[in-house]
Formats: structure tokens, sequence, C-alpha cells
């Protein structure tokens, strides 16, 4: 009985946990939203602030510009009536004309009434600021935010019967969701009896992998109406139909191959994708940008990370290995890639499984395998981490092209200077699983990974 | 002909060894001026194709047969299609006045140098020895490949196998040690050998020193493997000093890796636990 209360007591614990970081998690989105509602508040306020400011410039200035067209006028009219004033005493003797002329012409004038009154209100005109909208963004500042509209992915191939339709959508993590409505109706379409045959995929580039023995193809569908299944083509040479947006293809060694994919449907074929050419050379991964570290920056070719000096991130992300991992390499047998560093760079270089912990350091746990260089006062360090231990090794020239050799059969994987062509390190690897490739920056620096070359004769003894 | 019988060998041994043979022979040293035997372990290989050589030296207090019998040295050289030579430490039957008296100089404890003083110049000339002579034999009798040579060996042999490469640039393939002496003018075993071999000028001496050769090495690129117990004694006594040799090949550029393994200690079962690497390493430059 005693242990079924300790069971029960550890269920409840570790129930109690998951809430706990449950509470954390809400909480931190909370406080995310608000200090972004406050923001924008600020912001909005700022910006009326500036508005208002310029409109009482330009009153300013327009008053004042009036008002000094009225003093020039005054001015000149004084000038003016002066002007005639002396004329008239000088003209002392009496002239008959020139009186009879004058006293028209002074007549004229004095009857010109003056304008004495004020060209402008010596009123504020204050129009009455609209923060109506300010005051409605306060408002909703502890409403919980609307979701954001879900997004229904694609239809997959064979998910419609004549009576049922499976429709599947992914929501955002960042809502809170209680329930969702879904409406539907039907479109009536006047198309003719056969159905028309479906658009050509499109082949995403940057999810394709390969190696000297087979590729990896992951495509787009690239129709919203059902598909059947694809086929992917060599050439001429077409594959067996393909339920599913992924295919890895048995290729032979060495060569360049075109790829292309059709979806099919019972109409027929679509016409072929646009094709992308894969080279079995060597083994060829990119880097998976949704795996990397915020710290990191990934080039826009895929095959460059930097880390640099000054990251806000490294804070918010606590203790996190700052890291990024390549694609799964998804077929056995050997594979060979290098990897650029300079000699400062504290690098962590190896592999992960598929299933290793994403937020733990490489080599720190028994799922990842790595080479890593550590950079102290008197000397450069290098150690090879697996489950957090490493052999004690003095390596008197320090690499800066690093060739990884990973060989699934014989579970081992093997790290060497490439400019010397010399032997650093081979651990002894039982792989359970396949594995990414992984690169981690411990300072700022960058690392550059080149593949998709062939294995040099000395890596695979 | 008189340089024939001078390069004559007869067979002591012979037994069939991981698919190959090893064997023992015995010859009349020209420069040694005595009878010496050596091993020669020939894979399956040699029945068919010339072979590189891999030289063994051994060290304090071994024979020819030490190597032979505890590093399972065999099933790598079978694998890899290489000879093994494996010569003894020192000349033997001399009669020299105190070469039996210590463990670590004289009999058995040759240091590969040739001596420049009485009463050993005569005799202790291992470093002509394992460079010059034994070469030449092997070359000529056995089905070898004589532009593809290495070298390696145990603590003396150790340090015999990094001396023999920083002298003869590029005679050498490859080169690896197991516990090495690195700096035998800093420590009480070389300076007790040298100061016998050589006299007192310590010029002389770092003739012979891995770690001043290697601060003055120029040659072709060098690629060298070094296992060292950490449990080993001889390290703790501050005999063998690697810690010397790797701060010089750091600053010149030498490309070392010196690997220090817990728990091993400065016997066979250390060398047999890490000769595949060394026989694997000395392969990819013997056999490229």
């Amino acid at each position: 009985r005693l242990q079924g209360k300790v069971a029960e007591m550890e269920n409840f614990a570790s129930h109690l946990e998951e809430i706990f970081l449950t509470v954390e998690e809400n909480f931190g989105r909370q406080e995310q939203h608000l200090e972004q509602h406050y923001n924008d508040v600020l912001q909005t306020l700022s910006q009326r602030y500036d508005d208002r400011a310029v409109g009482l410039e330009e009153e300013k200035k327009g008053k004042l510009e009036a008002l000094y067209k009225q003093l020039l006028a005054c001015g000149q009219a004084m000038d003016a009536s002066k002007e005639l004033i002396e004329t008239k005493k000088k003209h002392d003797k009496w002239d008959l004309d020139f009186f009879i002329c004058s006293i028209a012409f002074f007549d004229e004038f004095a009857k010109e009434q003056v304008d004495l009154t004020l060209s402008t209100s010596l009123e504020f005109n204050t129009p009455r600021a609209d923060l109506s909208d300010v005051k409605t963004m306060m408002d909703s500042i502890n409403v919980v935010p609307a979701p954001s509209a879900p997004v229904i992915n694609p239809q997959t191939p064979n998910s419609a019967t004549q009576t049922s339709l499976r429709v599947c959508w992914s929501l955002f993590s960042d809502d809170t969701v209680e329930y969702y409505e879904l409406y539907y109706r039907p479109v009536l379409e006047d198309t003719p009896a056969d159905s028309r045959l479906p658009s050509p995929p499109v082949i995403k580039q940057r999810e394709c992998t390969s190696c000297p023995e087979a590729a990896l193809i992951r495509w787009e569908s690239g129709n919203t109406n059902p598909v059947d299944s694809y086929t992917v083509e060599l050439s001429e040479m077409g594959t067996d139909s393909v339920p599913t947006c992924q295919c890895l293809i048995q290729l032979q060694t060495g060569r360049r191959y075109l790829i292309s994919v059709r979806a099919v449907n019972i109409g027929g074929p679509s016409c072929g994708s646009e094709v992308i050419t894969v080279s079995t050379t060597g083994t060829f991964f990119y880097l998976l940008e949704d795996t990397a570290h915020p710290c990191l920056s990934i080039s826009e070719d895929g095959f460059t990370m930097v880390r640099a000096s000054m990251c806000k991130m490294i804070r918010l992300c606590g203790f996190r290995c700052v890291a990024v991992l390549g694609d799964l390499i998804p077929v056995r047998g050997r594979h060979y890639w290098e990897v650029e560093v300079d000699d400062e760079t504290e690098f962590r270089i190896g592999v992960a499984s598929e299933d290793t912990e994403r937020n733990s350091y490489l080599g720190a746990n028994n799922t990842s395998w790595c080479m890593r260089h550590i950079l102290t006062p008197a000397r450069h360090k290098y150690e090879f981490l697996h489950n957090g231990l490493s052999p004690d090794l003095r390596i008197t020239v320090n690499p800066v092209r690093i060739g990884v050799a990973l060989d699934y059969e014989r579970g081992t994987l093997s790290f060497f200077n490439v400019d010397l062509e010399q032997h650093l390190h081979t651990f002894q690897c039982h792989f359970r699983n396949y594995v990414h490739p992984c690169f981690g920056l411990d300072n700022p620096g960058v690392l550059t990974v080149h593949n998709s070359i062939e294995a040099p004769e000395y890596s695979f003894v | 002909s008189r340089s024939l019988s001078k390069m004559a060998h007869t067979q002591v041994s012979s037994n069939k060894c991981a698919g190959g043979f090893q064997k023992v022979f015995e010859h009349e040293s020209t420069e040694l001026k005595c009878k010496m035997k050596f091993a020669v372990y020939l894979p399956p290989k040699a029945e068919t194709d010339k072979c590189p050589v891999m030289y063994w030296l051994s060290g304090l207090t071994c024979t020819e047969q030490n190597f032979i019998t505890k590093a399972g040295s065999q099933v790598a050289a079978a694998e890899h299609g290489i000879i093994i030579v494996a010569p003894d430490t020192s000349p033997r039957g001399c009669n020299i006045e105190g070469e039996d008296e210590s463990w670590d100089f004289g009999t058995g404890a040759g240091f590969y140098v040739d001596a420049t003083q009485d009463p050993w110049k005569t005799n202790y000339r291992m470093y002509s020895y394992i460079t010059e002579e034994l070469p030449k034999l092997i070359n000529a009798n056995f089905p070898t490949d004589p532009d593809k040579m290495s070298i390696s060996g145990h603590s003396m042999g150790g340090h015999g196998a990094l001396i023999c490469a920083l002298k003869n640039p590029g005679k050498y393939k490859a080169v690896s040690a197991f516990a090495p002496i690195c700096n035998p003018v800093q420590c009480p075993w070389g300076q007790k050998a040298f100061s016998g071999y050589l006299g007192p000028d310590r010029t002389a001496w770092e003739a012979y020193d891995a770690t001043v050769l290697a601060s003055a090495y120029s040659g072709p690129p060098l690629d060298i493997l070094i296992d060292q117990g950490r449990d080993d004694q001889f390290l703790s006594a501050s005999q063998l000093l690697p810690d010397n040799l790797i701060a010089v090949c750091s600053e010149k550029r030498i490309p070392v890796v010196f690997r220090l393994q817990p728990g091993y200690d400065h016997s066979f079962f250390f060398i047999y636990s890490f000769l595949s690497d060394h026989v694997k390493h000395h392969a990819k430059f013997l056999n490229a």
C-alpha cells in the first residue's frame, strides 16, 4: 500500500510540475502581451503629442505672420501720412491749385478708414485631442487577446470520401483557444464530369538532403483539391506512386540527377514540378533554421552561422546551448562533411540523435557526440565529448578545417584536421537512431559548413 | 662474396601467426660487431606482394622476444599487409666491463645512439644499426617496398623512434610512440646513458634528444601519434617529460596527437591495448 501511495504522490508531483510549467508559460505570455500593449499605447500617445506640437507650431507661425504683415502695412501707412504732413508744411504759401488738389487729396486720404483692428484673433485655437482610440487600447489591455486565425492545412491525399472529409488545421501556440467553429458550404462548380488534372507540386529545395547512395526529396502538394499520390521522376525513370510529400530514392554514387515530382489523381498526372538537381558526390544537408538558438543567425545560403558579440536574447534564453542542427541524415552508410572555423572560435561540432533534448549542451548527454574547442589563457584545449566525458588529448596544431566522418554501420564518428590530413579522434558509438549533424558556438564567432564533398580516402579506413 | 656473407642471416624460429609468419633471425652485425637477433613478422600479403616495413624499437631490458609475444601486433599487421621488424635493444655478449651493472645502462639499454666514449664506442652503435645496417639487410632479404618504411617504439624505443624520424627527414613515412622518453637530456635515464655513451659534452647529447631535434626540425611534414599511460610510474618520476615535447611541437607547428590514457601503466598491457591504433596510423601512410 505504501508503494501505491508513493506512486500516487509521484504522479501528483509530476502533475504539479506540469502545472507549474504551464502557469509559468501562461504568465510569461501575459507579461509579453502586457508589454506589447503598453508599448503600443505609448507609441500612439507619442504620435499624438508630435502631431499636436506640430499643429501648435504651425498656428503660431500663421498668427505671427499675419500680425507682422499688419505691422508692416501700418508702418507704411504711417510713413505715407508723415510724408504728406511734411509736404504740406513745405508749402506754406497758398498755392490755389495745389490747395484745391491737396485738399481733395487730403479729403480722400482722411476718409480712408485706418484699419486699426487686429488681423488675427488673440485666442488659442485648441482643437480637442481625440484620444478615444487610446482609451480603447487601454480598455483592451486586460482582456485576453483574441486568437489568431487558424491555418487550414492543405488537403492530404485520400482524406475525403464521397460523403465525408477530414479537415486539419494548425493553431498558433501563443493563443488560448476554448473551442473552434468550423464553417463550410458546398461550392457549385460547373466542371465537366471527369476531374481536372492536378497542379504540379513544388519541391522544397531547402528540405532536401542527399548522400552518396540516396536522396531525400520533400515537396509541397501544390494542390488544394485532393491528390491521390505523387510520382518522383529522375529524368525519364519514375518511381512508384508515393502517398506523402516526401520520398527517399536510392541512387548511384558520384552522379548528378535531375528530379521532379508529379501529382496524380483519377484524372491522371500533373505536369512535372520544377526540376531540382541532386548530386550524389557527398552528403548534403542544410542547417535547420528553426532549431537555431536565437543568438545565431544563419546565412542566406544556409551554410554559415554567426554568433554576434552582443546578443540581447542570451539572458532571455537562459542556459541553452548556442547551437543549430543540420537536417537529419536518414540513410545508413558513410557520410562526410567539413567545418571551417578560425583559431579563436570555441566550437562544438558533432552529431546528435533524432531524439536528443534540444536545449542541452552538445556532448553533455548520451545522445550527442562532439568535438569541442576551448580557449584558455594558457593554451587551446580540445575535448571529444559524449555523456559529458572526454579523453585526455593534446593537439599541437590547431585545426581550422575539420573533417567529420560518420559511419552508421561501424558505429564510428571520426574527426580530422583536413589541412594536415591528420586523424584527431574516433568515437565508437552505438547509433540506435539516425542522427543530425550539429554545430555550436560557445563564444562569438563564425562557423561554415562545407558539404557535398567526396570523403577523402583517409577518412574511412 | 664477402658482402653477401655479411648480410647473411639464419632463421632461429618461425611460427605461423594471424595467417602470416612470426620469424626470428640471427646475423653478424658489422656496426655492433657481434651476433644480433631480430624478429620479422611477414603478413599473408608478403607471399605474393612487396610490403611496407614498420620498425619497432623496444624499451629498457627488452630483447626481440618481448614485443612479438606480448604486444599483439600480428593481427593488425596481417590486416594492413605490413612487415614488422623488431630488433634487440643493445649489442649482446660483447663482454664490456660494466655492461650488466644496471638495467638502465649497457646491456638492454643501448638508447639508440652511436657511442663516442670508451669502452662503448666499438659496439654500442645502435643508431647506425637501426637506421642503416638493418634496413639494408631487410630490404635485401625480404619482399619489402624499400621506400615505404616507418618507425615506432616504447619508452627508450619511443625515444629511438622519435629521434630516428627527426634526424632523417623523409626517410620514415610514419612515426608513433608509446610512453616515449621525450627529453632525455633533462631526465635521469637520459643523463646517465648519454654521459656514459657520449661523454660530458651536452651538445653531443642534444643530437639524440627528440625535444631539441623537434625545435630545429625542417623537413617533410610529420604526423606523430603518442600514447601515454596516465598511471605510468615513470611519467610521475619525470623520466618521460612529454609536456616538453608537446610545447616545442606546438610552437614549431609539428602535428602531434598526444593521448593520455587513464588507468594505463608502462607495461606491455598498455602497448597491447593501443597497438592496433598505431598500426592503423602507420598503414595510412605506408599504404598510401
